[in-house]
């Protein structure tokens, strides 16, 4: 039986509280680089909505190839980190540090790729780990809805009462 | 007449390859006529309870689309001397019953009548194999007007239409806030913009329900069946017939013939990798145009050495894929183009354009969200107008890219060329050990031009509909698409034909290809419906010659 991709997530889903792909470390260095992406300020962000469950989830799912490219990508972030601010962990940095770290990166495939999963776990359905709450949803101004009615914004509603 | 399911041992009348728009349309109406009909199909049967809102997963994961990580791996290359590369997709569709019918924005656009004869109203252009058809606009006409009544379209008939026999079964969508912008933009340019024909129902029809305006129409299965798929529209209908047994999870490895050069048997695996065959005394293979080729390509004997169906050598030739443009605008008010269908506003003012231009080309301008409405998309693709894309900035820009915004985009010709194919990978298998499907495809020249073209018209039309701030995805060439047309050409002469003016084979007088392999040209990026069109012709042409018993 072919299962979608959404109850494969389902699945993994039980064992909730812990990670089932990333090590306890990676998880602590994807959780300070997904919230340097999408940032806790006046809202929510990456690390409310629970970014780093979706990717932990999606990773074990055949996602193999883009796990190393993090693996890689954050050993050589480290590296980096220990270098310029002498500490072993992206996780112990200031965020402004964290920043200028990251935008050294910006084109690597480290960066597109835990960007990607970052992006994807704000904004997927909840039941594959991320956007908990529809915080992402929110951030967007969208709400999962099955049913809409006319007018949808403003421009229809105009057209509506003043015609083409 | 026995009834469905059939066994494998005894000849069916037909057996048909492929679920999808074609495939679903033959089914039913050979089944109707009363002939016994086996379907066989790649993937499941998903019905409209299966359908979620999940971006994730159809989007990202290919569900649907099958790819690489479903065990079916495609390579491309632009031109022969390129060395093809493993991509995630460049011939895309979708794997269950119903094909991609299921999953698209279903834009019904008629062809005119130049579709089907501008090579001689325009002549020859050099490098191509730009042709007339060997039908017209009025020998289709009928059956456009089969795929209105009996698939389900909704649209409002008016001087824009090419002529038609018969007005919509259904009146517009709702027009939203983004198809508003693009109508009075229109207008002040003195175009002339009208509602969209959509194979979605705007109300109760046929028994299937109405569109509820949910949004997730592009990529995504209608939770409704108010989407005019072959699976909501026409499978039921065959299989209520009871002649028509639907075989799924069923890959077809070949079909085989018989010494007098006939297909007679279709030999396919079942899911668990078990080897079946099915006689048959027709074959309709409607595979879609880039497995139907390949198929043919794989099913070569001593009697058919370059392929089934392949003396004129151009099966897999002549891909076309529509040429795409997008310009997107952000407006001070909310147009939430997030909800209901993805367009409700077209124009087809630019159908062809003067040849004084310099190029060939024509197409039309619609108005959708930039990101197809998708909440996933918009994340991936802001910030739209420019700035950081991570970090505090980017994340507030968001939500007025994904409710303030207005894409207005093009979709227009391509030309036919000998040297856009699909050919079989030489040095990747898929999961049934197969040849890969590999794409050789690089733009003619003048669908770059004409991309350009509708770009400079969206640019203006933004512009004119008071967009404060613009942007536009740069024309690239082509590396991949969803429309597969012209990889088993219709056409009078066998030489450089594969199939004849009734979708049968030049060289196997049982074997028919019915989707978008047939098209000569590729119109102006609607493709579906015609291809439905000519499957409702191809399937009452065997109707009948199975009658005079000429199949």
């Amino acid at each position: 039986m072919i299962l979608t991709s959404c109850e494969r997530a389902q699945e993994a889903r039980l064992g909730e509280g812990e990670f089932t792909t990333l090590s306890a470390e990676e998880a602590m260095e994807f959780t300070a680089i997904a919230a340097r992406i999408i940032p806790t300020d006046a809202t929510p962000g990456a690390t409310e909505a629970g970014v780093i469950y979706f990717i932990d989830k999606v990773l074990g799912d055949g996602r193999e190839a883009e796990h190393e490219i993090l693996r890689r990508g954050l050993t050589e972030l480290q590296a980096a980190a220990e270098m310029r601010f002498a500490v072993t962990h992206f996780y112990e940095l200031q965020a402004e540090q964290q920043d200028r770290l990251l935008t050294d990166i910006e084109a690597s495939a480290f960066f597109a790729t835990i960007r990607y999963l970052t992006v994807a776990g704000m904004f997927s359905l909840p039941e594959y780990g991320g956007n908990r709450d529809n915080i992402g949803y929110q951030l967007l101004g969208f709400e999962d809805r099955h049913v809409w009615q006319s007018p949808y914004g403003y421009y229809d509603a105009d057209y509506a009462d003043k015609g083409a | 007449m026995a009834q469905a399911p059939f066994p494998t041992s005894e000849p069916v009348d037909f057996i048909i390859i492929g679920s999808g728009a074609a495939g679903g349309v033959v089914a039913k109406e050979l089944s109707a006529a009363g002939h016994s009909v086996v379907v066989l199909e790649q993937g499941p049967h998903l019905r409209a309870a299966d359908f979620k809102h999940d971006e994730w997963g159809y989007k990202h994961n290919n569900d649907l689309v099958w790819g690489a990580r479903q065990g079916h791996p495609q390579t491309f290359r632009k031109t022969e001397i390129d060395t093809a590369v493993l991509v995630e997709s460049a011939l895309g569709y979708a794997h269950n019953v119903g094909g991609s019918s299921v999953h698209f924005s279903g834009n019904f656009w008629r062809f005119r009548e130049v579709d089907f004869i501008e090579a001689s109203l325009l002549g020859p252009i050099a490098g191509t194999t730009f042709s007339d058809w060997p039908i017209t606009y009025d020998d289709l006409e009928p059956y456009y007007t089969k795929v209105d009544w009996e698939v389900g379209v909704s649209g409002l008939a008016g001087p824009w239409d090419p002529p038609r026999s018969r007005g919509y079964p259904c009146p517009p969508m709702p027009v939203k806030a983004s198809g508003v912008l693009l109508e009075r933009a229109a207008k002040q340019l003195g175009y002339t913009p009208y509602p969209a024909p959509v194979a979605i129902l705007s109300q109760v029809h046929n028994g299937r329900p109405a569109c509820i305006h949910c949004g997730f129409c592009n990529g995504f299965g209608c939770e409704v069946d108010a989407k005019s798929s072959s699976m909501a529209a026409m499978i039921p209908l065959a299989l209520a017939t009871g002649n028509c047994e639907l075989r799924t999870l069923c890959t077809a490895a070949r079909i085989n013939t018989d010494a007098a050069g006939r297909a007679n048997e279709v030999v396919y695996w079942e899911e668990d990798g078990r080897e079946q065959s099915q006689r048959a005394n027709a074959v309709v293979l409607c595979a879609n145009g880039a497995e139907t080729p390949r198929l043919l390509l794989l099913s070569e004997s001593s009697q058919f050495p370059d392929g089934l169906a392949n003396s004129s050598g151009v099966v897999g030739q002549n891909l076309m894929f529509n040429g795409a443009s997008s310009a997107t605008g952000l407006f001070d008010e909310p147009v939430n183009a997030f909800k209901s269908v993805p367009t409700t506003r077209v124009m087809h003012d630019f159908y062809s354009l003067d040849p004084s231009l310099g190029f060939y080309g024509g197409g039309g301008i619609d108005s959708r969200h930039p990101s197809n409405g998708l909440p996933l998309g918009t994340g991936l693709s802001g910030s739209l107008f420019g700035g950081p894309n991570w970090g505090s900035e980017y994340k507030h820009s968001l939500a007025e890219e994904f409710t303030h915004t207005a894409a207005f985009n093009g979709h227009s010709t391509s030309l036919p060329l000998a040297t856009n194919t699909v050919t079989l990978d030489p040095d990747l298998r898929d999961k049934w050990g197969r040849a890969a499907l590999r794409c050789t495809y690089k733009d003619h020249p003048d669908d770059i031009a004409t991309m350009r073209f509708f770009l400079e018209r969206s640019l203006e039309l933004l512009d004119a509909a008071g967009a404060k701030q613009v942007t536009s995805r740069p024309i690239t060439e082509t590396e991949g698409n969803v429309h597969l047309l012209g990889t088993c050409r219709m056409g009078n002469d066998a030489t450089t034909s594969v199939v004849d003016r009734n979708n049968r084979s030049h060289d196997v007088p049982n074997l028919f290809m019915v989707d978008g392999s047939s098209l000569v040209t590729g119109g102006r990026g609607q493709p579906t419906m015609t291809i439905m069109a000519l499957a409702f012709r191809a399937a009452d042409y065997m109707i009948s010659a199975a009658g005079r018993n000429e199949v």
